[in-house]
């Protein structure tokens, strides 16, 4: 005899009980999800925010504060985490480098002393959640990079478009060393810079500190590569396109981006075109080799599945 | 090599959602892009399964969604899905709900610049078109709370804006983003409830839309489209009088693409939302 509605939703109702508590009793932390609607948590951050119209300069942590109040499990130092996770993750979407000033001025404020405990917590949660690292590459001046814990495949760009957002710049750097047979001197990119209104000496309104932006954040993040040229003396220095770049990009791309400037195509420029080609012919072989090597070779990195030949 | 994620951070009365390498490539691509339209998304997820788990099949998006939003709730974050005011196509974005005011901003842009944009976002809801033009919004650069703002600042900085999608430029004038009406939407209603339009139909904010001549009742565009589609004679659900303006078409993704693989060679048009 099947059973009947009524006992077979008192069944499901007790397992999950059931696997409430065991998993209660298994986590560490032992702490529940805070309201299941984000209507109610929107609205219980609001109704401390503003008062007047203009109003809403409140400190981050009067909103967090009451979006907590729906769950009392939730420390003060979680909240700033999630704070601290929602202020990284603007910076990863516009590939920003972060240093410690800025997140102790923006999100940590009182809880100075916490950084570390905060910093390890937002940092957990960006990689359960997001798979990203949140990485110190200067442990002197306290900067920090956020790095995908994901391969990258070269599908990740649809449609062919940039996947740097903080585009203008680093395109049109990258842009000025092709056109310098793939180096320039740092004389050319300032030579153009200076045409966009970007100096050496002069903070930028949108780039801040452009000659630290592009001789060492870019750097730093692998996107060029900034090199004394050989037996100048005084020392002379050049970019060339870094791994990042040539991760991420291509010849082919910002020959397009060139092209869109001036209003024109690509091969309008043939000997960049030619060039350009051979670099995406160059690519497709490499892309090819590579798939035949994942297959035949057992050597195969922890973490990569044999059957999923588009990861490269 | 997937670890699920810890209890703290899962739903707590809906079903446990489990997140893979899957679901983590899906949101940095999609946190890369800002927003992305529908059909886009689709094929950003399809890449992701592929990537990783190529033998599962591929989870119908809205519920591959609610998963990932039952396990980033108790983040304040969530996927949420939108539509343009302009030409209703689809658009997902991954908007932050811990802070709710322009203060999310706050990580990119300094004091004088929110307020910046606090001026804009006043001008923009007050205005009838729901654009603000940039000689207006420059004209109150004197009224900016922090350090002083010359005018020449502050074009670059309406133009950081639409860098970081929270405007939109189209001819001189400014709106705002779709994303940033994902985002924003509430914020927005809670600080300018007297100002603010609201769609007669979803009743969703409104800031670009049409409006009766009659009985003054305001429709996003997408929705007239919705709700007049071959009706010859459009009439206003209020008030019954003659719909005067011109009826949009509705959104097809299918026309969309078929026009788009013919376009690829052409300038990109400076209206798109994205």
């Amino acid at each position: 005899m099947p059973r009947g509605q009524k006992s077979k939703l008192r069944a499901r109702e007790k397992r999950r009980q059931a696997q409430i508590e065991t998993q209660r009793s298994k986590s560490q932390r032992s702490r529940r999800a805070p309201p299941t609607t984000n209507t109610s948590a929107g609205v219980s951050c609001t109704r401390s925010d503003e008062g007047a119209k203009n109003q809403d300069e409140e400190r981050p942590s009067t909103s967090q504060a009451s979006a907590s109040t729906d769950d009392p499990h939730r420390t003060p130092l979680d909240q700033k985490a999630i704070l601290l996770v929602e202020f990284l993750l603007r910076k990863y979407n516009m590939r920003d480098p972060i240093t410690k000033q800025d997140m102790m001025r923006q999100v940590i404020k009182k809880h100075k002393a916490h950084f570390h405990v905060i910093l390890k917590k937002a940092s957990e949660l960006m990689v359960l959640a997001f798979g990203i690292d949140v990485k110190e590459v200067d442990p002197i001046r306290h900067r920090y990079v956020l790095v995908s814990k994901l391969q990258r495949t070269s599908d990740d760009r649809l449609r062919g478009e940039k996947i740097m957002p903080k585009t203008g710049l680093l395109m049109t750097i990258l842009c000025v060393i092709f056109m310098k047979a793939n180096c320039a001197a740092e004389e050319d990119i300032w030579e153009v810079l200076n045409v966009m209104g970007i100096y050496a000496d002069k903070k930028h309104y949108i780039y801040g500190d452009a000659n630290k932006l592009i001789t060492e954040d870019f750097v730093q993040e692998r996107y060029l590569e900034y090199r004394q040229v050989p037996n100048s003396d005084p020392p002379r220095y050049a970019f060339l396109w870094g791994p990042r770049a040539h991760a991420e990009t291509s010849k082919m791309k910002v020959l397009e981006f060139l092209a869109k400037l001036h209003d024109t195509v690509p091969s309008a420029f043939p000997a960049w075109y030619e060039e350009a080609l051979r670099d995406e012919e160059e690519r497709a072989r490499a892309r090819f080799a590579s798939l035949l090597r994942i297959g035949t070779t057992a050597n195969v990195p922890s973490g990569v599945n044999l059957g999923s030949l588009s990861q490269l | 090599m997937q670890p699920e994620v810890p209890s703290y951070m899962q739903g707590s009365t809906r079903r446990v959602g489990i997140m893979t390498d899957v679901h983590r490539r899906f949101l940095q691509l999609l946190m890369t892009h800002g927003v992305l339209e529908e059909w886009d998304v689709k094929r950003l997820q399809k890449h992701c399964y592929k990537v990783h788990d190529c033998n599962a099949t591929v989870e119908k998006l809205e519920d591959f969604i609610n998963n990932i939003n039952s396990v980033l709730e108790s983040l304040y974050i969530e996927i949420k899905k939108g539509v343009t005011e302009d030409d209703g196509r689809p658009i997902y974005a991954l908007v932050n709900l811990a802070t709710t005011s322009v203060s999310k901003m706050a990580s990119d842009f300094a004091e004088n610049e929110l307020d910046l944009f606090r001026k804009a976002l006043e001008l923009i809801i007050d205005s009838e078109t729901g654009f603000a033009s940039s000689t207006n919004i420059l004209n109150l650069v004197d009224q900016l709370k922090g350090k002083k703002m010359r005018k020449k600042e502050a074009e670059q900085v309406l133009q950081k804006f639409v860098q970081h999608k929270w405007l939109v430029e189209k001819e001189g004038e400014f709106t705002l983003h779709c994303r940033a009406i994902l985002e924003m939407e509430q914020y927005i209603r809670e600080t300018h409830p007297d100002a603010v339009k609201v769609c007669d139909l979803c009743h969703g904010l409104l800031i670009q839309g049409q409006s009766c001549e009659t009985c003054g009742i305001k429709m996003h565009l997408p929705c007239v489209a919705k709700y007049f589609q071959s009706n010859s004679e459009p009439r206003c659900p209020h008030c019954n009088d003659y719909w005067p303006h011109e009826i949009p078409e509705v959104f097809d993704p299918e026309k969309e693409r078929e026009a788009g693989i013919s376009k690829s060679n052409k300038k990109p048009l400076r209206s798109r939302q994205h």
